[in-house]
């Protein structure tokens, strides 16, 4: 059931909506001296990765960029490659759902009645996640509170929710589903504001009808109608006052019409992307997840040439050259998805602060296996970039099989938040991960 | 019973002789009360009793000249009540009642009038409703069909080539242990059902959904896209699944609930509701329907309630937060209108989909509008909304917008043409509450609703229709006052026994009864009054002491018939006007004087908060009462209620029968004074029903009640002598409801707003009898 309150906040109008006001207003008004923004965003692509096209040979600051990775040759300074962090947790559900489910939670799933490809059946994580731990973190505080606290974004993910499907929890067994559609997104970011403009034009042509209606009918009658004109007059003023309190807003045009089908996979993702980095030039956000299908997600990327679906390939053993081919290619595909997301966000100056908006923000960019032909949850092919939570860039770490736990925990003090441990606490006995900075 | 005629002289001179010397005389009687008037009366009460500074209150009411006369001997003017007695007192009620006094005296000098009205809260909801099913295949659904579809597999999965078999399940609530459905075809540690079908709920409201399974499941409850609990995953330690949903009476929704277990140890599914009012069950197998229907799209904007002060429903006021709320609304339908334009629009993947939208938007507006639409509004609505948009969704999004902020779609009948589409929505209004269907429109465009047949006609087509039948029943709860009824508790030291659940049994019985007596062919308000039977489950059986399975169903049971009849004694009735220890003769006796006899009671004139039975411990609850209400500014009133309250003394606070209180025999004798003077006597339950369905006044307020409930205009705006004509009829047609229902939907569909300058109630026409 919608209220009054809801109907006023989505219209940005009244006392209900006066925090959202005040944060569009610093946005649209000359710049407060305030701390410095930091985002975080974590990006998922399935199915493991190409090793051998993945990692770089070198360690430390010098090293050269496989085939995966060279769309991000542009930004091999603000990069960071994290091999030897491996996700521990075990119990319930196959690796594909724990890898999905454990990956930003690293915590054990419930036992439950979903069952996958081995092992035994399982339900949701039995935790919340990094992301939404540091949204929670963010807007505890007035400085970095935002409209939304965090975002979900999806790229064509199934309309079915299961472990396979969820990575971001609030808490335990509380999963959240990604948005996949862009229309859907654009309307939850910037739905008042093309509800308050259709309405003031509305609103001119139901006044012209009134008094047209009133002119033919008796002056007894027309009491009720001159008070329904009062009203509506009133309704307008508070929509113009919304409407200049906001005038710096920057609201994207969406191309219509596209549907969510598998060909328009890399034009959804650009759009999703392009909504992505809206919201934190908006800063109705600092916090986001990038989720391009799911786990054992079946992409088939005929715009590469490759009919097979992605989940497929990815079984095919070490041996088979062809698969592994197109597997290299599917994920470099993923790359040039992350490496647009880079570029946008450093072309994009940090309204009112320094630099860009990708010197205040760090990708993580993971999956929910190493490998697929092994469903190994050893050495998940993370990479971050960007400057968001001040990581000693521009280097290739080794790290000796940690858990991705403590990875977890430095993604929460990088943001000041100090935890001492997340997950299972079994996991973090050795503390955040060292060596980032 | 006995009928004792009191003092029938005078009012017969008053109103039933034809006589030239009578009249003459009736004159003359009527200057002398009006001199007496002027000279002992008028300087306190004023001209016509509006009052003065001096005693501000104005005198109106419905009791007899004789009552009214004996109040005047007793007790004016006031400090020297000996200055009027007798002959005088009489002769000044005589004149007053028919000067002024009675509700036809106050209709004479203050003719109501019809007046524009903007739709109610359920006028708007059901609108919007019926606006968007008419673009959608539509059924009404086959009677007497109850319970879900359930389809049996043997796999988790629900798959097609797995089905084992299929059924009729009256409800949802299985438990399977460790085992499967069936021992033979079907696994114990992998199988799943599916229910399917309509849900079809009696009150507008928030519903809430529990589902209780320690397997997996999915419940979609009129949305067939989304689930509105997914807890297809089985997870950690819950096992009960919450959700609410805001359903519209008496519409039919789509449900399914699709379940399955997998390896888990056990297996066991509920599929339970808490309505707006009662307490959580099991879904009834009453309000679930075995057949496939289409979303209703339902508004969930919060709107201000209507005004109520004049005893029903009426939208001739309007204000900012109504405005606001409209606003909502028409945001909210936009929103829901371009999300399945596909499915609204009928849209194929190889059609004009920009055309298909336009149409779209054009019959939306008809609909809305109620008429077609002329040049000038066409321009304004669609043309220039088209012309401004971006995209078709867009333009799409900006009519919806327009049409449903606009006057034409929110008042009723807003331009005064008065012509057959008015007739038609009038019609369509009183019948089913909401606008128009595309017969009615189609009749209107061709000229076919001129004469009363023809509008009588339409009005029996529509009656049959499942909104009138809700729409009666509706009116049925409103007669009966059940809106007050939410909360039917009692003592928990004194009747233990009387749970939640048997409150809400109580309630559903008395449903029962009322859409038993709606859909008999004969459709008989008498029976409502009348019936010696009732219906009750298991548990009810119980409690009253009736003998039934522990475990039946609602079936209908004889109910000691000879101490009972109709409503007046169902127990959920009794209950509801009682206190938590005690009966209420008031309680009871203001329900059956204001709402069955239909008298005015104005409010006490003290505060007075009723004496605690702890305080008179040997009194009756009888006595106390009669005590209480002694004083001369209470008898006024309660001489009428308390007696015919005093006629249900034979049933407690939880309406059993008994026969003594406190050790006393109960005293259950009761009277009441016509309203034309004649006094008649009744004892117990059976007695005062029988008196009820026979009293003219009875009918009179049945239909005058039905009037307002479906026009939401005073029924004397429609002249003095339509009470009359329609009670009459009513009588006639043997009590028919739902033709009672036709009656005032053609005589509210003749007559609009825009007549009012025609004069409704001529100068010193006839008074009623």
């Amino acid at each position: 059931m919608k209220t009054r309150r809801d109907f006023l906040k989505r219209l940005g109008l009244g006392a209900a909506a006066l925090p959202f006001i005040s944060n569009l207003q610093a946005f649209a008004s000359a710049p407060a001296i305030a701390a410095r923004k930091q985002r975080l965003v974590v990006m998922f692509s399935p199915n493991g990765t190409v090793p051998w096209d993945f990692w770089p040979e070198e360690e430390g600051e010098n090293f050269t960029l496989k085939r995966i990775m060279e769309p991000l040759k542009d930004y091999q300074k603000q990069l960071m490659v994290l091999k030897g962090v491996c996700d521990k947790v075990r119990g319930d559900g196959d690796n594909h759902m724990r890898g999905m489910g454990c990956l930003l939670t690293g915590i054990e799933l419930f036992p439950g009645n979903i069952q996958g490809g081995s092992d035994t059946p399982a339900g949701w994580a039995s935790g919340n996640s990094i992301d939404q731990e540091i949204a929670n973190f963010l807007q505890a505080k007035e400085e970095t509170r935002t409209r939304f606290g965090s975002l979900e974004f999806g790229v064509m993910v199934p309309d079915r929710a299961d472990t396979w499907t969820r990575m971001s929890y609030t808490g335990a067994n509380k999963p959240i589903a990604p948005i996949d559609d862009p229309y859907q997104m654009f309307r939850k970011l910037y739905g008042q504001v093309k509800d308050r403009e259709v309405l003031t034009s509305v609103l001119d042509s139901v006044q012209g009808d009134l008094q047209k209606i009133s002119r033919v009918i008796s002056a007894q009658e027309r009491h009720l109608l001159d008070e329904h004109t009062t009203f509506v007059r009133s309704m307008e003023e508070q929509l113009k006052a919304a409407k200049d309190m906001e005038s710096g807003h920057v609201v994207p045009e969406l191309e219509p019409g596209v549907r969510e089908e598998n060909d328009n996979i890399p034009q959804i993702t650009k759009m999703q992307m392009d909504l992505l980095v809206n919201s934190f030039q908006n800063d109705f956000s600092r916090v986001a997840t990038f989720q391009i299908t799911n786990s054992v997600g079946q992409p088939k990327m005929r715009w590469l040439g490759i009919e097979e679906g992605h989940h497929e390939l990815s079984h095919e053993p070490n041996e088979n050259k062809e698969a592994h081919e197109k597997l290299t290619k599917i994920n470099t595909w993923y790359c040039e998805q992350l490496a647009y997301l880079v570029r946008r966000l450093a072309e994009t100056p940090e309204p009112g602060g320094e630099g860009s908006l990708l010197d205040n923000t760090l990708i993580v960019w993971g999956n929910e296996l190493g490998q697929g032909n092994s469903h190994t949850l050893d050495n998940i092919p993370f990479l971050m970039v960007g400057g968001g939570l001040n990581f000693k860039m521009g280097r290739s770490l080794r790290f000796p099989k940690v858990p991705h736990n403590r990875l977890l925990l430095a993604l929460a003090h990088g943001f000041g938040h100090n935890l001492e441990t997340f997950g299972n606490p079994e996991f973090c006995r050795e503390g955040v991960l060292t060596g980032l900075t | 019973m006995r009928v004792v005629a009191v003092l029938c002289f005078a009012i017969e001179c008053l109103f039933l002789s034809s006589a030239h010397s009578s009249a003459v005389a009736a004159q003359t009687a009527l200057d002398r009360g009006k001199a007496i008037y002027e000279a002992k009366c008028i300087s306190c009460h004023g001209e016509n009793g509006k009052g003065t500074t001096e005693v501000p209150a104005p005198i109106f009411g419905d009791k007899p000249v004789s009552e009214l006369a004996e109040v005047i001997d007793r007790t004016m003017p006031e400090g020297a009540p000996e200055e009027c007695v007798g002959d005088e007192a009489r002769a000044v009620a005589e004149w007053m009642q028919q000067a002024f006094y009675s509700p036809e005296a106050q209709a004479r000098l203050n003719p109501p009038k019809i007046e524009l009205s903007r739709l109610t809260v359920s006028q708007y909801r059901n609108s919007i409703a019926d606006l968007a099913t008419s673009f959608r295949w539509f059924q009404q659904p086959k009677k007497n069909d109850r319970g879900l579809k359930a389809e049996y597999f043997a796999s988790r999965n629900t798959r097609r080539d797995r089905r084992i078999y299929d059924r009729i399940d009256p409800f949802v609530s299985a438990n399977f242990g460790a085992f499967s459905p069936d021992g033979e075809k079907i696994p114990d540690d992998e199988f799943s059902i599916a229910w399917n079908g309509s849900l079809i709920p009696r009150e507008t409201g928030l519903y809430e959904f529990i589902v209780r399974t320690e397997n997996g499941m999915r419940l979609w409850v009129n949305d067939r896209e989304t689930p509105l609990i997914d807890a297809w995953v089985r997870s950690g330690p819950n096992t009960e699944f919450r959700a609410t949903r805001f359903l519209l009476a008496g519409r039919i929704y789509p449900i399914k609930l699709d379940w399955f277990k997998f390896k888990e140890a056990t297996s066991s599914v509920q599929l339970s509701w808490k309505t707006p009012n009662s307490v959580e069950e099991i879904i009834p197998t009453a309000n679930l329907i075995p057949e496939f229907s289409p979303e209703i799209l339902v508004v969930e904007t919060p709107f201000p309630p209507d005004d109520r002060s004049s005893g029903y429903e009426r939208g001739t006021s309007v204000s900012k937060e109504w405005d606001e709320a409209t606003t909502a609304a028409a945001i909210e339908v936009a929103d829901k209108v371009v999300e399945s334009i596909r499915d609204l629009a009928g849209i194929k993947d190889n059609d004009n989909r920009s055309e298909k939208i336009r149409q779209f938007a054009e019959d939306f507006l008809v609909r809305a509008f109620r008429r077609p639409l002329d040049e000038e509004t066409r321009a304004t609505y669609l043309d220039a909304q088209f012309a401004a948009a971006k995209s078709d969704e867009d333009a799409l999004r900006r009519v919806v917008l327009l049409a449903l902020k606009s006057p034409r779609f929110l008042y009723r009948e807003v331009t005064g043409a008065d012509d057959q589409y008015d007739r038609a929505a009038r019609l369509s209004f009183a019948l089913m509450n909401a606008g128009p269907d595309k017969t009615l429109l189609e009749a209107a465009k061709n000229g076919q609703l001129v004469t009363e047949k023809q509008l009588r006609d339409q009005a029996w087509r529509l009656v049959g229709d499942y909104r009138a039948r809700n729409r009666l029943l509706e009116f049925l709860r409103s007669w009966m006052n059940l809106e007050r009824l939410q909360d039917v508790t009692k003592d928990a030291h004194d009747f233990p026994e009387f749970t939640p659940q048997i409150a809400a049994d109580l309630r559903q019985s008395l449903e029962l009864l009322m859409e038993e007596s709606v859909d008999a062919e004969n459709s008989d308000f008498r029976r409502l009054l009348l019936t010696d039977s009732i219906y009750m489950n298991g548990r009810l059986a119980k409690f009253y002491g009736v003998s039934l399975p522990e475990n039946a169903e609602f079936q209908e049971v004889k109910f000691e018939p000879e101490k009972r009849s109709g409503v007046v004694s169902h127990p959920f009735l009794l209950s509801g006007f009682a206190y938590t220890h005690t009966s209420s003769p008031i309680h009871r006796g203001v329900f059956l004087s204001r709402g069955v006899l239909g008298r005015g009671i104005k409010p006490p004139p003290i505060a007075v908060s009723p004496t605690a039975p702890e305080l008179q411990p040997d009194l009756t609850t009888r006595e106390r009462v009669t005590v209480q209400t002694s004083p001369e500014v209470c008898a006024n009133c309660h001489n009428m209620i308390n007696q015919l309250g005093y006629a249900l003394e034979n049933f407690d606070a939880v309406g059993r029968y008994r026969e003594q209180e406190k050790n006393k025999p109960v005293d259950a004798t009761g009277q009441y004074l016509q309203r034309n003077g004649e006094l008649v006597r009744f004892a117990g339950a059976r007695e005062l029903a029988t008196f009820l369905a026979r009293s003219e006044e009875t009918h009179r307020s049945f239909v005058r009640q039905l009037f307002h409930h479906m026009v939401q205009q005073p029924i004397l705006a429609y002249g003095p002598e339509t009470i009359g004509e329609l009670s009459e009829q009513f009588e006639q047609q043997n009590f028919h409801m739902k033709q009672m229902m036709v009656e005032i939907a053609v005589r509210s569909a003749m007559r609009g707003w825009a007549t009012n300058s025609q004069p409704v109630v001529a100068e010193g026409s006839k008074s009623q009898p």
